[in-house]
């Protein structure tokens, strides 16, 4: 193949992603080396970057933060399982555009089909870092793109993460989902609080530090705060923490009975939740604003863990009104139940982001995760046991969830694709750690 | 395959040079900076890592706080021998035939001593998930209620707790240790 064709054949790949980001593999020949990428699944093969120490070039870089950002946006690309990390050794020095040059020229040689060149700016208690993404399949080295994010320097990690976000949206036409964070259960029996850590499992910080049993997080759609179950008062009723701000959690719901697991309404500005102040748990929605309160269902049974489509049209939940609990769902008014699941067990529906599939939790001895279509069609088994595996969260993107599972012996966080493969470890640890919610981006 | 590949190429070639035409060759060049953070709260952890805050919201309006009706403190309540536990079949609210006689003695004792406030703690074993169990523990923890109530107990006498599967009285993974905190149990309380 010519070097022309080569050009065109990186500018394909990329469009063909953008104009086809829900599915189609794209399978192109450059430099006879495959570009093929494939948005939607695992186990195929990879654009290769090359990612080498961040360059500084004003200040001074007291904590190696050129190589430690390298290695987290590094981590973010494989993370996507679009990217395969190749050949970045060294840094790059800077303003010496032979020296860059030579150093594409050494990753191409080397397999890489695109190289990000980070360029680091220590300002006080900013830092500035600016991406430069390369189309190393061309001998022109062209460059795709470029941008800066600037952090407090005490935040320098999401640096890495916004670069990494970038680059999956520059191949993709959709930002990754680096700079998220996972909120979590962690603790002992009787005692457990929520923490919230970067996607990945670094930097975990308390959210609740009140000593009782806190449970079930989650996150609201504008990534602020986190409504959750506390046992603080003595009942579990129904709080809202705000992570990232001075402030004491709201109380949302304390009514007699169990105020439990929250699901938001994707404008942010309902709450479904479970009740049972009216005799059994129900499922209500609360406008936040006003504090009006709904009742959506009217059975004997238990109806609890709603889950808002991304329309804001439909909530699934769960109900044991056929027997075992299902998922059903319902219009957002609370009318026209209709199941979605049949046979076994199911619980913790939680509907994807782009709105097709829900995903929950089937129980056959163990606890496995499952996925069906929005209109009850092919269900399927995404994890295969042989312990417990349970409690899944989507990414923002509706490429990768997170779960919980006991395969280590503790219940620790995992995440894998949405197909179920490239499963691997967030948490790890002696505590347990549980109810993982992820984050929409953070703002 | 050789044919179809070389279609597909074309094909491609032809979608992405239009779409590409005029923004290929020129780099993107865009800047985005997040915000200081304004006023956030550094809570730092065991860890020492310093939260990340987004810039503050405007602040929402005033909580809907949902006043609590008279709900005692569970740690005000004590357990007592005389008032024993009953148990549950997996995934069950239903009071088995033996658990309705351990019932009945409960409510003999509850009607001759009218002076203690009862509360009705409806648990489940670790198996299912969170969410679930809390309302099982509920439904375990009002059925017991009821029968208590058909049996001549005054309902205002009693508060019902779920503590899902957080509070379990055995820790071991197994059908021995599952039986046994798959319950109610009560504690009591002077008025």
């Amino acid at each position: 193949m010519t070097r022309a064709h080569a050009v065109a054949a990186l500018a394909v790949a990329i469009t063909f992603a953008l104009l086809f980001s829900l599915g189609r593999p794209v399978v192109l020949r450059a430099q006879g080396v495959d570009v093929f990428l494939n948005v939607t699944g695992g186990g195929t093969k990879k654009l290769n970057i090359a990612v080498p120490e961040f360059t500084v070039v004003a200040g001074a870089d007291t904590a190696g933060a050129g190589k430690q950002l390298a290695a987290v946006t590094g981590d973010d690309l494989t993370f996507s399982q679009l990217f395969a990390v190749v050949a970045g050794t060294g840094s790059i020095p800077a303003n010496n555009p032979a020296a860059l040059k030579q150093s594409w020229t050494d990753f191409a040689a080397a397999g890489a089909h695109a190289g990000l060149h980070g360029l680091l700016s220590f300002r006080g208690d900013r830092t500035e870092a600016e991406m430069r993404l390369y189309d190393l399949t061309t001998p022109e080295q062209r460059l795709i793109a470029s941008k800066k994010f600037e952090m407090p320097a005490a935040q320098a990690r999401r640096l890495a993460h916004k670069i990494a976000d970038e680059i999956v949206l520059q191949f993709t036409g959709e930002p990754g989902v680096a700079d998220t964070k996972v909120a979590y259960v962690s603790g002992k029996v009787g005692a457990k609080e929520i923490l919230m850590s970067d996607y990945d499992g670094q930097s975990p910080t308390p959210v609740t530090r009140n000593g009782s049993i806190n449970l079930m997080p989650m996150w609201s759609p504008d990534a602020r705060s986190l409504a959750y179950t506390s046992f603080a008062q003595g009942y579990p009723d129904l709080y809202r923490a705000f992570p990232f701000e001075r402030r004491a959690p709201q109380t949302l719901a304390a009514f007699i009975g169990i105020n439990s697991s929250p699901g938001w309404s994707p404008d942010g500005k309902s709450l479904a939740m479970t009740l049972s102040k009216d005799g059994n748990p129900e499922i209500y929605v609360l406008t936040v604003a006003t504090g009006t309160l709904k009742r959506l269902t009217r059975h004997a049974g238990i109806d609890t863990e709603p889950t808002w489509s991304p329309s804001g049209r439909e909530i699934a939940f769960i109900s044991d009104r056929g027997g075992p609990p299902h998922v059903f769902v319902m219009d957002a008014e609370g009318a026209n139940v209709r199941p979605l699941t049949s046979g076994g067990r199911h619980t913790q529906p939680r509907w994807s982001p782009k709105g097709d599939v829900v995903v929950y939790t089937m129980r056959q001895g163990t606890h496995d995760i499952w996925a069906v279509n929005a209109d009850g069609s092919n269900p399927r088994r995404l994890t295969q046991g042989p312990t417990d595996n349970q409690g899944s969260t989507w990414a923002p993107n509706g490429r990768h969830l997170m779960f919980q599972s006991n395969r280590s012996g503790t219940w620790q966080i995992y995440s894998m694709l949405a197909d179920g493969s490239a499963q691997t470890p967030v948490t790890r640890g002696t505590l347990e750690s549980t109810s993982p919610s992820w984050s929409p981006r953070l703002p | 395959m050789v044919t179809r590949s070389k279609q597909l190429i074309v094909v491609s070639l032809v979608i992405g040079l239009a779409a590409f035409a005029g923004c290929a060759k020129r780099p993107a060049t865009t800047a985005a900076s997040a915000p200081a953070p304004t006023g956030a709260a550094t809570t730092t952890g065991g860890t020492g890592a310093a939260v990340t805050p987004p810039p503050a919201a405007t602040p929402p309006p005033a909580p809907p706080t949902a006043a609590p009706a008279a709900r005692p403190s569970p740690k005000e309540f004590t357990a007592i021998p005389e008032l024993k536990p009953i148990y549950f079949d997996f995934d069950k609210y239903d009071i088995r035939p033996a658990d309705a006689k351990v019932l009945d003695a409960n409510a003999t004792w509850l009607k001759s001593n009218a002076q203690q406030l009862v509360l009705i703690e409806g648990h489940c074993d670790e198996r299912g998930t969170n969410e679930y169990n809390l309302a099982l523990g509920e439904r375990r923890a009002k059925s017991t209620m009821n029968y208590l109530v058909s049996q001549g107990v005054q309902a205002s006498r009693i508060t019902i707790i779920s503590y899902g599967e957080e509070r379990p009285v055995c820790t071991q993974h197994n059908e021995e240790c599952w039986s046994k905190n798959r319950r109610a149990q009560f504690l009591v309380k002077p008025r």
